[in-house]
């Protein structure tokens, strides 16, 4: 079992002043390192519209290196324009990816569009920064990873890495919406594609992580790393029902794999869950893993899926 | 060579159909048996949940001279997809492949959407017994938007030449609002794609438009159907103003034609061959959705004519 020490809170949304499109959520945080600061990628909303409707955007905070509490700047603009109306992102570019490509940064991210008969369908982005990863330009109108027969919707959450030379993408496809007291709630899994470009992506079409909680358990943020001879991935996990409740809300899961395509989970490794009381005794989901300086962290959401921003975790010891 | 009109030959409206359907017959699109010709259409149902239409696939077995209606198919041909599928509000239009003992049915899923009326992706069904009924491949399509093709991909139209399956289909350029009191509307333009299987298929250039523009870039482009003949290839389609083009003559719907002589150039020649535009009652105001295929030896031309076909389609035959 790995041993996670909360450092709290890192980021507050609501504390930023002065951009009306970053008004509430941190979401999904990603990082990039810099010589002196650790860039992260969040995503973020401004207030619901007259409906109770969001649109989500993409941004970044740059903490300070040697203390990752300190804050250096956030973006002044959102790191991507949302789509043109009927382009599969039009009312959000939630969540984001990034990863180095040479002295380009490559930037995969979900695209929202809205539905009729459930409320929104999600597709995989591509977009490049040629300005070390302050504004992305997007590589075309429409998505770079779309439905196919056994990814019929939902595709987001994107996670990008390159190994051995191939790129990987991990990313969720929704298997089925239910009807939850009249609400369409969809119902996804952990999924994985590789590419020799980034460009075009060959899907593996089969489910990483096996279902624990219940068959319909929806899984998402696969976050994969290599350490000490094999890959691991955490990732969250909720029920399909009533989840926005401790109860039944998101926890932080745990699997490995020596090839990349057959993963053991084993949730009882996290190390990490719910606190008893503070701003994660709900929640906690989307785990980010980043080493820097020789030490291992977690960037996490906490209550409300990240409503009031995201906080750390350090690991005690090494990945075995 | 001409078109010579044989008129309207199915009337939706004289028939008990499917699905609760009781207008339209639409994009007529042939299975050839030995002793007769199964002609699948689009119909359509009004969804209760709204008053808006859902589209149904039916078929009626007609002799092969056209002249006597054999049977109406009173049974679910194909059921619409689930909640949040591509084609959980129609399927407009299928188009019949035989390979392998096995009927394939590429079908154009239609998904109500918000800020746009509604978003089309490509799908794939097969039938064991006949055509009677067609099983879903998965619940998603083979062919969606992508990078370059942002939109309403759909209209595919499928005829293995060779090894190679190809097929001709329609892809959205764009959504745009030409006057403040009309919803947006949409342009798409025909594309070809190839696969090796029939299910996965690959673009050799995404969104490279093979059928120059008539009316200039604000033509939209549909219903793709191609057939050999003396060792050339006649594709023939429909086109219109992207705007102002339900009710206004000048701008709906007329067929186009173009050849080629090596399934990548195309040259288009809407005169050749010429359709006698003599204008019968039911297709004076528009003449859309055409499929040219070949029966006993005769290049025939279904087609649908005023409203969309709301009241049938008729038949042309070739003569030289």
């Amino acid at each position: 079992m790995f041993k996670w020490q909360k450092l709290g809170k890192v980021f507050i949304p609501q504390e930023v002043q002065n951009r009306s499109w970053l008004k509430e959520f941190a979401q999904a945080p990603a990082t990039l390192v810099f010589d002196n600061f650790v860039r992260v990628y969040f995503s973020c909303r401004p207030p619901a519209d007259k409906q109770g409707q969001y649109v989500s955007y993409s941004a970044y905070v740059d903490l300070e290196r040697s203390d990752l509490f300190k804050i250096c700047q956030v973006s002044e603009e959102p790191i991507l324009s949302l789509g043109n109306i009927g382009e599969f992102d039009e009312f959000g570019t939630y969540p984001v990816s990034v990863i180095r490509d040479g002295n380009l940064i490559r930037a995969y991210y979900a695209g929202w569009t809205r539905c009729e008969s459930v409320p929104f369908n999600v597709a995989i982005g591509c977009a490049i920064s040629n300005d070390q990863g302050k504004t992305f330009t997007k590589l075309g109108k429409g998505p770079i990873v779309s439905y196919s027969p056994d990814e019929p919707f939902v595709l987001s959450g994107p996670k990008i890495r390159q190994f051995n030379g191939l790129w990987y993408l991990w990313y969720i496809a929704g298997r089925k919406w239910k009807i939850i007291e009249g609400r369409a709630e969809p119902v996804y899994k952990i999924r994985m594609a590789t590419s020799y470009d980034g460009i075009n992506w060959s899907k593996l079409n089969k489910d990483l992580i096996e279902s624990r909680i219940e068959e319909d358990e929806a899984q998402a943020s696969p976050d994969v790393f290599f350490s000490n001879g094999k890959y691991h991935m955490f990732f969250c996990y909720r029920y399909s029902s009533h989840y926005r409740s401790r109860q039944n809300g998101y926890r932080i899961g745990y699997a490995s794999s020596t090839n990349l395509v057959d993963w053991v989970r084993d949730d009882s490794k996290a190390g990490i869950d719910v606190s008893e009381q503070g701003w994660d005794a709900e929640m906690i989901s989307y785990p980010h893993i980043f080493e820097l300086d020789g030490k291992t962290y977690m960037a996490y959401l906490g209550d409300q899926v990240g409503r009031y921003g995201f906080g750390l975790a350090a690991l005690e010891g090494t990945f075995d | 060579m001409k078109w010579k009109k044989l008129g309207k030959i199915f009337d939706p409206t004289q028939h008990r159909l499917p699905n609760e359907c009781a207008q339209f017959a639409q994009s007529p699109q042939t299975l050839i048996f030995d002793d007769f010709v199964r002609i699948y259409f689009s119909t359509r149902a009004v969804d209760k949940a709204n008053g808006k239409y859902l589209s149904h696939i039916a078929y009626v077995d007609m002799s092969k001279d056209f002249h006597n209606i054999i049977r109406v198919s009173e049974h679910t041909v194909i059921p619409l997809g689930d909640l949040g599928c591509f084609d959980e509000h129609g399927i407009f239009p299928i188009n019949l492949v035989r390979h392998d003992e096995v009927i394939y049915a590429y079908t154009c899923g239609w998904n109500r959407r918000v800020s746009v009326s509604v978003d089309t992706a490509i799908g794939l069904a097969v039938s064991h017994d006949n055509g009677q009924t067609f099983q879903r491949l998965g619940n998603g399509p083979v062919l969606a938007a992508s990078l370059h093709e942002p939109c309403l991909v759909g209209d595919g139209f499928v005829k293995i030449i060779g090894d190679i399956w190809h097929m001709w289909y329609i892809f959205g350029t764009g959504w745009k609002t030409y006057t403040p009191d009309t919803p947006p509307d949409r342009t798409y333009k025909i594309g070809h794609a190839v696969s090796n299987n029939g299910i996965e298929w690959t673009q050799e250039e995404e969104a490279r438009q093979i059928i120059s523009d008539r009316l200039g870039k604000d033509e939209s482009q549909a219903l793709p159907s191609v057939i050999e003949m003396d060792d050339r290839y006649l594709m023939t389609f429909c086109y219109r103003q992207s705007s102002d083009f339900r009710k206004n003559k000048d701008r709906g719907y007329r067929i186009g034609h173009a050849w080629s002589d090596d399934l990548n150039n195309w040259t288009r020649d809407d005169e050749n061959p010429h359709l006698a535009l003599i204008p019968d009652e039911w297709d004076t105001e528009m003449q859309c959705y055409p499929h040219v295929f070949k029966c006993d030896d005769k290049v025939y031309l279904l087609y649908n004519g005023n409203e969309f076909g709301r009241y049938g389609f008729g038949l042309a035959v070739l003569e030289t």
